[in-house]
């Protein structure tokens, strides 16, 4: 489902380049739950933006399937995120100015999803997830992790072959984060690719594969 | 819900362009009230020829200027080109007061009814309330807008001028030009106004010296041309046969008149320019920086799988409907002002404010446009961000 070959990233430090990725090669199939885990600041976060397509590497290339994304236009690569990959961040970024359900129908918006199945699928998902009585309410009235399953429920939209999380249990209590491991373990089982990003390798139980990002270079545990 | 929950997230976006657009349709109305002080006048001088008798009266011949004797205004019209010709008397209202170097001074005007206005472009005197002048009466009047106005006149009232008690039967529109202050009453009332004003006349009237009757008492005519005369021509005509007159020719009086006022048009230039760089640059700011504030949530869209067409054409919406609300409560906030402070100087008769349609229309128009310039500037600056970097700058 998704493979990375030779990726390369590096930061523009005050006096000198930062190398970040140094030649990350990485496939994940279908049904496969891999994590990366590796110290803050050792580029988890980076490798994940760029496995989404959220910035671009300097060299390398990422395969969703058989087409070669990274050799996509701008708005091609847009399209592509919006019906290919589910985002679950530590933060959450959930817009402060729209509700809980209006939140999650975001991201059927752009990739021209019908309303009324968004809608209803939505409702469905947030009641999945026990947050539907709270899809009236904004970001600042829930707790994080309601936030979180909110945010879960957005990934989940469009119903993409590929979930990358970032962190996602990182603001949440026990109870929180084990719902939400738990989700992205079922997602992996129903047939989707998931990439999970933590700063504890066994945070995730259950994984396919572990990854440890140390020094820009991946090495499987 | 999504476009008010949008624009509840804008609300003090939209305060700041309201308080821009406030001050720069308040500053324009100031602005447009001067204009058209200056317009009218000069339309006014444009559409007749102004004619006075020779003499030092002040006011430069035509405001209590020397008399224009019946015979004379015979022989105006006896000019070639020449077509209607209306005896006036003008006098200022109080003179004990010298107004004459102001532009706003209170006049009273006597018409000879019996004659037709000449002046091309005010053949009528738009009429508020009540009604115009007919030949044949007396003790009558009509007012300005401003004069009514600062006395609390209105049709059916009464007003005592030298001692004489005239009814109010009509009140101008507001002109917002020199008329907003005239008395104007049948020219045998003002004849008598003059008489009683000036002890000089009275004194060479009861002397016998000088062989004048009631309709030798004109301190001025409105002078018509037929069509297709050129009206400076037929004024120089005037000047060339016609002895002991001042005439002023239409072009003349109308560039002495933009010399006079020369200072205000320039403070017009200057408030208008200082209402559109106030006002525009406070909208700009405000509008881009609202866009910039928002980076994190074109990060989270991006990533959501927006494109930048899609973004741009959001953004542009967003950016039309806050200028458009921010536009249109800033011009009801510069009315709410204008307007009370007119209503607090209408009791002096002033009129500091005057919100032409094409000021209101102008102002929305210019906030819509840079509105989404400065929401297209930013715009083009946020897109271009990856949508990690957008995610990584913003804050909430």
């Amino acid at each position: 489902m998704l493979r990375a070959e030779g990726l390369v990233k590096t930061y523009r430090g005050p006096s000198a380049p930062i190398p970040v990725l140094n030649g990350i090669d990485l496939s994940v199939g279908v049904g496969e739950l891999a994590v990366i885990a590796g110290a803050s600041g050792s580029g988890k976060s980076t490798l994940l933006n760029v496995l989404g397509l959220l910035e671009d590497a300097e060299g390398g290339d990422i395969w969703y399937g058989d087409v070669r994304v990274t050799a996509l236009s701008r708005s091609a690569k847009s399209q592509y995120r919006g019906r290919s990959v589910g985002f679950v961040f530590q933060s959450f970024l959930l817009l402060p100015s729209l509700t809980a359900l209006d939140n999650v129908l975001l991201a059927g918006k752009y990739v021209g999803a019908p309303k009324p199945e968004s809608r209803r699928r939505a409702q469905t998902l947030l009641e999945q997830f026990g947050v539907l009585e709270r899809r009236a309410h904004y970001p600042r009235e829930l707790s994080g992790g309601e936030q979180q399953r909110v945010a879960f429920c957005r990934a989940m939209l469009n119903d993409p072959p590929l979930l990358l999380a970032d962190e996602p249990t990182g603001n949440l209590d026990d109870d929180n984060a084990t719902l939400i491991l738990q989700a992205l373990r079922a997602r992996a089982q129903a047939g989707g690719a998931v990439v999970v990003v933590t700063h504890r390798a066994d945070a995730v139980a259950g994984a396919h594969a572990v990854y440890i990002l140390e020094h820009g270079r991946l090495r499987r545990r | 819900m999504v476009v008010l929950a949008t624009l509840r997230g804008y609300l003090f976006t939209i305060v700041g362009i309201a308080v821009g657009v406030a001050g720069l349709v308040a500053l324009g109305a100031m602005s447009e009230r001067i204009v058209r002080f200056i317009e009218g006048g000069d339309r006014f001088v444009l559409g007749q020829i102004s004619v006075a008798g020779r003499g030092m009266g002040m006011g430069a011949g035509f405001t209590a200027g020397g008399l224009l004797p019946s015979k004379t205004l015979r022989a105006v019209a006896d000019v070639p080109g020449v077509e209607g010709v209306q005896a006036q008397v003008m006098l200022p209202l109080n003179p004990t007061t010298s107004q004459f170097m102001t532009l706003t001074q209170e006049l009273v005007l006597g018409m000879d009814l019996s004659v037709p206005s000449p002046n091309r472009y005010y053949r009528t005197l738009p009429i508020q309330r009540g009604r115009f002048l007919r030949e044949g009466d007396r003790r009558v009047a009509v007012v300005g807008a401003s004069f009514a106005a600062s006395r609390g006149l209105d049709a059916g009232g009464s007003l005592e001028l030298e001692g004489q008690s005239y009814e109010v039967v009509g009140v101008l529109e507001r002109m917002l030009t020199a008329p907003d202050r005239f008395v104007i009453v049948p020219i045998a009332d003002a004849r008598e106004q003059w008489v009683a004003k000036d002890a000089m006349l009275r004194t060479l009237l009861a002397s016998g010296a000088a062989a004048l009757t009631a309709a030798d008492l004109n301190t001025g005519a409105a002078v018509g041309w037929r069509a297709g005369e050129d009206p400076d021509a037929v004024a120089l005509r005037i000047r060339e046969r016609v002895a002991g007159v001042n005439v002023q020719l239409p072009s003349e009086v109308s560039g002495q008149l933009r010399s006079s006022t020369a200072f205000f048009a320039t403070l017009t230039v200057g408030i208008a320019a200082l209402g559109l760089v106030i006002g525009g640059l406070s909208l700009a700011n405000t509008i881009a920086a609202a866009v910039f504030e928002r980076i994190r949530d074109f990060g989270v869209k991006r990533a959501l799988g927006a494109t930048d067409l899609q973004l741009g054409r959001e953004v542009l919406g967003e950016a039309l409907g806050v200028t458009l609300s921010g536009g249109l409560g800033g011009i009801a906030l510069a009315l709410a002002l204008g307007l009370g402070i007119d209503a607090w100087a209408a009791r002096t008769g002033q009129q500091l404010f005057f919100f032409s349609p094409r000021l209101l229309a102008g102002s929305l128009a210019f906030s819509i446009l840079l509105g989404t310039s400065a929401a297209s500037y930013a715009t083009f600056r946020v897109v271009r961000l990856s949508p990690a970097d957008a995610i990584r700058r913003g804050g909430w």
